[in-house]
């Protein structure tokens, strides 16, 4: 069964197409890198996916449920069970690390209001931040904020997660030490992984699969066990 | 969002259409009688429209030559003590206009402070330059070039770094200032100077003060002299005319490139001039405008007032009134903050087609003569259904919130403009509802300037005047109305006397609230 579909998906930004007629599948539990340079409409798919941007034509669809066609949004972005890791991470800055993953489940009707402190102690764990539970974003190091979003994204127990460019911004020991932690996470959660990037050896650390794009186009669809990307 | 735009139409557009309305129809009627009146005396009110034009068009002139270049020293140099001289300078637009035409006659008038130390010749000179028009522009331009020194000093922040580095790798800092910096703010330095314009066109109280006739003392005359409400509504119809017209003017021309003048992203840092040689030269002359414009004045007045009775007669004439102003103006500022929040938030994330005409329509009721609002409150409050708001000090607050909610709605836009949208995003994620989001993401990290908001408020209806001279109920006066009234007949020392306790308590409520604001961003 596909995690998600998209077919002939198409947006335009004041006449410009960003996005042109995309169709893909993706399984579940697979680990998709969107691969292309800037501008390329790598982002525009994520949101996309996230319901926070509508389609202006084509059909989206997540767990066999259409969440958008036609300029629609069928289902609203917080109704999606959906994790999203930011670019520029979006921690609340005034919120401490336990109040930003119990306000990202106060509005999961999954989870009963009883089994919250569990659930974000269990994760806080996972990404090793059980210490820093009432540190505010400010007080973190990078490493450490990119936990905190990681976590923000993971839990609900989202069956998706997207994460667009979630590395960019560190350096290259840090950026090579997270992506081992996100891929121990991937393993231990079971999630379909959608990760956004321009960096093709992170590409192909990342993914199981590499879908490479191209002025809003796919360019190279690879399985990274079997080909070689040419995006 | 509707509610807000409901809130809007009814402190606003539904009082000018009322009052427009209401000039057409004397007696139950239909008629033009009102405007036949009008217009059969143009001839007696061309003189006051043209002495309005001309005062707002040199007052906008002059707070433009002047706030520009300190804008430009006070925000992008290493002046020293720059902040402190932000401060000292912002003061005139924080005190009633009037007041630094009572300082400036208390030093200049014939028996001022001024003539025990000059010859009488000049203090004639002086004293009959004071009243007129050239009084009237140096007072007025003193108080609204902070209003373009600190807009300059926003926009500047708006100019990326690297736009400026660019320039600096092939020519010096006056050029780069000519050609990129001046040319980059430049609708945000016009669109200051047609605020200015449109403040000082609807100005009451100096002009009277200082003996110029202009035309919304035309308004305030036909209403409070003759209560004529008809032909009060129709006197205010040319100002709302003008006022539509230069905001229409700036509509087409600089709104889009203003909004295009977005702040930087927090963390980013501006550029900084080195001054060199000339820091110590710079420093003198901003010193020496400080002493002019803001120290002299004050100066004048806290002198006139040192008389044995002069204060404890103020205390117990305006005591009552003071108390008044402060709980207005705490009960304005919070109404102020909240509704001025939720237009932000619509005009800024575009909520609603017609975002536009809510920015356009606070901007409109910003800059409209505070007579004109006040007519416009009356049309449509003056009736025994809804007594018990124009019998009581609701309509007061009515008046700050139809006149004041650009301001807050500005300030809220601009520091929405820095939370980065993806916040808000990652709460929509979380299935967070719009109220959630807006209480618990939008609100904690818009903080500073909510507050921020929450002060210039208090302090703009600590200092109204025009409107709430209107509007005010019968033994409802505030402490500046109370001022004005007295002006007509009071001792010189106790009008300086109770000058003195309203700017004391406008710079004591801003210094503590200041100080209160600083600790909740820096406790942040």
């Amino acid at each position: 069964m596909s995690a998600i579909e998209l077919r002939d998906v198409s947006k335009a930004y004041s006449g410009r197409k960003v996005i042109d007629a995309i169709s893909a599948s993706v399984a579940c539990g697979e680990r998709v890198v969107l691969l292309g340079p800037s501008g390329c409409g790598k982002t525009t798919i994520l949101r996309l996916l996230a319901g926070l941007e509508v389609p202006d034509s084509g059909s989206i669809s997540i767990d066999s449920i259409e969440v958008a066609a036609d300029g629609i949004n069928l289902i609203e972005p917080g109704q999606r069970h959906i994790g999203m890791v930011f670019q520029d991470l979006a921690l609340w800055p005034h919120m401490a690390v336990f109040k930003h993953l119990e306000f990202a489940l106060r509005y999961d009707k999954s989870t009963q209001v009883a089994d919250r402190p569990n659930r974000i102690l269990e994760i806080l764990e996972m990404v090793r931040l059980a210490d820093r539970a009432h540190a505010k974003p400010g007080e973190l190091s990078g490493g450490q904020q990119q936990r905190v979003a990681l976590a923000r994204a993971l839990v609900a127990r989202p069956a998706v997660v997207l994460m667009d460019e979630p590395l960019s911004s560190l350096d290259h020991e840090l950026n090579l030490h997270l992506r081992g932690e996100i891929l121990r996470l991937h393993a231990t959660l079971g999630f379909t992984l959608i990760y956004v990037t321009h960096d093709r050896e992170e590409a192909a650390e990342m993914g199981t699969r590499v879908i490479a794009i191209r002025n809003g186009k796919v360019h190279d669809d690879a399985n990274m066990a079997t080909t070689t990307v040419t995006g | 969002m509707l509610l807000v735009v409901g809130a809007l139409v009814i402190l606003g557009l539904l009082p000018l259409g009322i009052m427009l309305g209401k000039t057409f129809f004397v007696d139950d009627r239909f008629t033009f009688a009102v405007y036949e009146k009008l217009f059969a005396n143009a001839r007696e009110y061309s003189a006051p429209i043209g002495h309005s034009l001309t005062l707002a068009s040199l007052t906008a002139g002059f707070a433009i030559v002047l706030g520009v270049p300190l804008g430009l020293l006070i925000g992008k140099t290493d002046l020293p003590f720059r902040r402190a001289f932000a401060v000292l300078l912002s003061i005139p637009l924080l005190i009633p206009p009037y007041i630094l035409a009572v300082s400036w006659f208390n030093l200049l008038a014939r028996n001022g402070l001024l003539s025990r130390a000059i010859p009488p010749g000049i203090v004639e000179l002086l004293s009959g330059w004071l009243f007129g028009l050239s009084g009237c522009l140096w007072v007025l331009a003193s108080t609204f070039m902070p209003l373009v020194m600190i807009l300059t000093m926003v926009y500047l922040r708006a100019v990326n770094p690297p736009i400026e580095e660019a320039g600096r790798l092939i020519a010096s800092w006056p050029a780069v200032f000519r050609h990129i910096t001046l040319p980059l703010i430049m609708p945000g330095i016009l669109f200051s100077g047609a605020l200015v314009f449109l403040l000082a066109l609807g100005e009451v109280g100096v002009p009277m003060f200082l003996r110029y006739p202009v035309f919304p003392v035309e308004t305030l005359t036909q209403f409070s002299a003759f209560y004529d409400f008809g032909a009060a509504a129709a006197a205010a119809t040319p100002l709302l005319c003008i006022t539509l017209a230069v905001l229409a003017l700036e509509h087409f021309c600089l709104r889009e490139k203003i909004y295009r003048l977005q702040p930087m992203t927090p963390g980013t840092r501006m550029l900084h001039v080195a001054l060199g040689r000339w820091r110590l030269p710079a420093f003198l002359a901003v010193s020496l405008l400080v002493a002019a414009i803001v120290a002299l004045p004050l100066l004048a007045l806290i002198t006139a007032s040192l008389s044995p009775f002069a204060y404890p007669e103020a205390w117990s004439r305006a005591a009552d009134s003071l108390g008044r102003s402060m709980i207005f103006a705490v009960l304005g500022a919070s109404l102020l903050t909240t509704f001025g929040f939720f237009c932000g938030y619509l005009i800024h994330h575009r909520a609603l087609r017609f975002w536009r005409a809510v920015d356009t329509l606070t901007l409109l009721l910003f800059t409209l003569p505070g007579t004109v609002i006040g007519v416009g409150l009356i049309s449509l409050w003056n009736r025994p259904a809804t007594s018990f708001i124009y019998a009581t000090a609701a309509i007061v607050i009515l008046a700050y919130l139809a006149q004041y909610t650009a301001l807050t709605s500005r300030i809220t836009m601009a520091t929405l403009g820095r939370i980065p949208q993806s916040l808000d995003e990652a709460a929509q994620m979380a299935g967070a509802p719009w109220l959630a989001r807006v209480i618990h993401v939008v609100i904690p990290a818009a903080l500073p300037g909510i507050i921020a908001a929450w002060l210039i408020g208090f302090i703009f209806c600590l200092r109204d005047l025009g409107a709430s001279m209107l509007v005010y109920p019968p033994g409802q006066d505030t402490l500046p109305v109370r001022i004005y009234t007295l002006m007509a007949n009071g001792a010189p020392s106790l009008i300086a006397a109770l000058c003195v306790i309203l700017v004391s308590v406008t710079l004591m409520s801003l210094a503590i609230l200041g100080s209160l604001f600083r600790a909740a961003v820096n406790y942040r």
